[in-house]
């Protein structure tokens, strides 16, 4: 499912090289939860940008999906992507949108026949527990509400692979709880997940494989 | 998915508030002074077009000839390349339009000893013969008959109604450019703002996968809107300008350029200018530039 070898991401700050990933290298099988933890900056975000093609590597192959994620031509990029949820600490739900058309937002975009929309919005919101919020708009949400909303839109399009990065990051420990259900609820449909955290508790209570990043190195790979 | 995409352009379009109306008028004040021009070009044209089928080329004779003789002359210069058609008026039928020229003080003509109005060739040229080049070479041609003595009329002044007109074009090309490019160089300021505005929209849009070209189409769109619009307000302009100016100038037409009423732009004219506005706002849109993927 996901494949990195030798994985380096190198900034350029004027004259000084700031390594962000060093040397990554690790695989992640079809139907498995990874928790990716390391504290802020230890380049989790960087990483995840690299498999969803946000970014490119310095140095290394990365390899998503069957996809040479490096060498993907623009077609091929929306392509892959279009396998893949992702989700952000900051729910990045578009504000003047109800939480209905937040979702209904990417069905539309990817050109889903108009009479198969709502049955998928619905479905997509009743597994995250948020059809009774669907007409609310983002501001009217709680940052849990959010990020569940936000899980919705992931889910709609049915993704193969999960990106989640620091979904619970800003959230109390009941509504961090509360998505961290939601996301294994995910994976237990056949979704493979790879969860980005800096809790240390969260990714202990995930009792899942989890990869240690620190200082861009991958120091640990464990469960 | 038009649907989707025309209610996304639609959004945008609101969004780019007082920007987007300074584009939509100056694509009104581009296309309008275009069309404006465009309006006066063609009532020239069509002044040219008329005097054009009017022209008379006279060849003045040395003497009055017989019948037969002047069938005969009729019928070789007919045969001369760029004429179409040619009448002999004799010196009575000449003195005879004369009276009827001077009307009530025809009785004047009546006191002269003799007529001295010569006999005369009216010939009417074809269209490459009503030419400024075509009448030049028709002229010299009928100036060489051993029959002539002078020759007059062509179509000068005609010729001159047209490089006005070529002036007129060119005048109003050159305004509507400079108004068009400033108008494109708007919609782009106005569609920046806008991708600044839905930054959020397109990196969910690019996140799911869309297509570069779904990312851009409400873009083109909203420009293409505010250049439809903006060619529907100059298009009433026009209409307005036409209504209003149009019965006061026709009588001052009508005298000086025989053209009895003045038309305005014909509907694939209006046709073009409402497409000329979307091309100008698509293309303003289609300019913007917001952050490119890697």
């Amino acid at each position: 499912m996901i494949e990195l070898h030798r994985v380096w991401r190198v900034f350029s700050v004027g004259p000084v090289k700031v390594p962000a990933l060093s040397d990554v290298s690790f695989r992640i099988a079809k139907g498995e939860f990874v928790t990716l933890h390391g504290a802020s900056g230890a380049g989790k975000t960087t990483l995840l940008r690299l498999l969803y093609r946000d970014d490119l590597p310095t140095e290394g192959e990365i390899d998503v999906l069957r996809y040479d994620v490096p060498r993907l031509r623009r077609r091929e990029v929306a392509e892959m992507r279009r396998m893949i949820g992702v989700v952000f600490q900051d729910a990045k739900l578009l504000p003047g949108r109800t939480v209905y058309e937040n979702v209904a937002f990417v069905l539309r975009v990817l050109g889903t026949p108009r009479r198969e929309i709502t049955p998928r919005v619905f479905d997509a919101l009743r597994a995250v527990g948020m059809s009774s919020r669907a007409q609310a708009y983002p501001a009217q949400l709680s940052q849990g509400e959010a990020q569940r909303a936000a899980l919705a839109r992931a889910i709609a399009r049915k993704p193969l692979l999960l990106l989640a990065d620091e979904p619970t990051g800003s959230l109390d420990e009941a509504m961090a709880g509360e998505v961290l259900d939601v996301i294994k609820d995910i994976w237990a449909g056949g979704t493979t997940v790879l969860f980005a955290t800096h809790q240390r508790a969260v990714a202990a209570a995930l009792r899942q494989r989890t990869l240690a990043l620190q200082a861009g190195r991958v120091v640990k790979d464990e469960g | 998915m038009l649907g989707f995409l025309i209610g996304e352009a639609l959004r945008d379009l609101r969004r780019a508030g007082r920007v987007a109306i300074s584009a939509i008028l100056l694509i009104t004040l581009s296309l309008a002074a275009l069309g404006g021009f465009w309006l006066v070009s063609s009532n020239i044209g069509q002044a040219t077009d008329h005097w054009r089928n009017r022209v008379r080329i006279i060849v003045f004779l040395k003497r009055e000839a017989g019948t037969p003789e002047s069938t005969a002359l009729v019928q070789r210069v007919t045969a001369i390349p760029g004429v179409s058609a040619v009448r002999y008026v004799g010196k009575a039928e000449a003195l005879g339009t004369l009276k009827e020229v001077l009307g009530k003080d025809a009785s004047v003509a009546d006191q002269l000893p003799i007529n001295p109005l010569p006999a005369s060739l009216e010939v009417t040229p074809t269209a490459e013969g009503a030419t400024p080049d075509g009448a030049r070479v028709l002229i010299e041609r009928l100036a060489a008959l051993p029959e002539a003595e002078e020759v007059g009329g062509g179509s000068q002044w005609i010729d001159r109604l047209a490089q006005a007109r070529r002036l007129l074009n060119a005048i109003g090309f050159g305004v509507g450019a400079v108004l068009a490019l400033a108008a494109i160089l708007t919609v782009t300021t106005a569609t920046t703002l806008v991708l600044h505005a839905r930054r959020q929209e397109t990196e969910i849009m690019r996140l799911v996968g869309a297509s570069e070209l779904m990312v851009r189409l409400p873009l083109l769109l909203q420009g293409m809107m505010q250049g439809l619009l903006g060619a529907m307000l100059a298009i009433w302009v026009l209409i307005g300008s036409y209504a209003l100016v149009a019965p006061g100038l026709e009588p001052l037409v009508h005298q000086t350029l025989g053209v009895e009423r003045l038309s305005f732009l014909r509907p694939y004219d209006v046709v073009g200018l409402m497409f000329a506005g979307s091309v100008l706002g698509g293309f303003g849109g289609w300019l913007a530039r917001g952050r490119r993927e890697p």
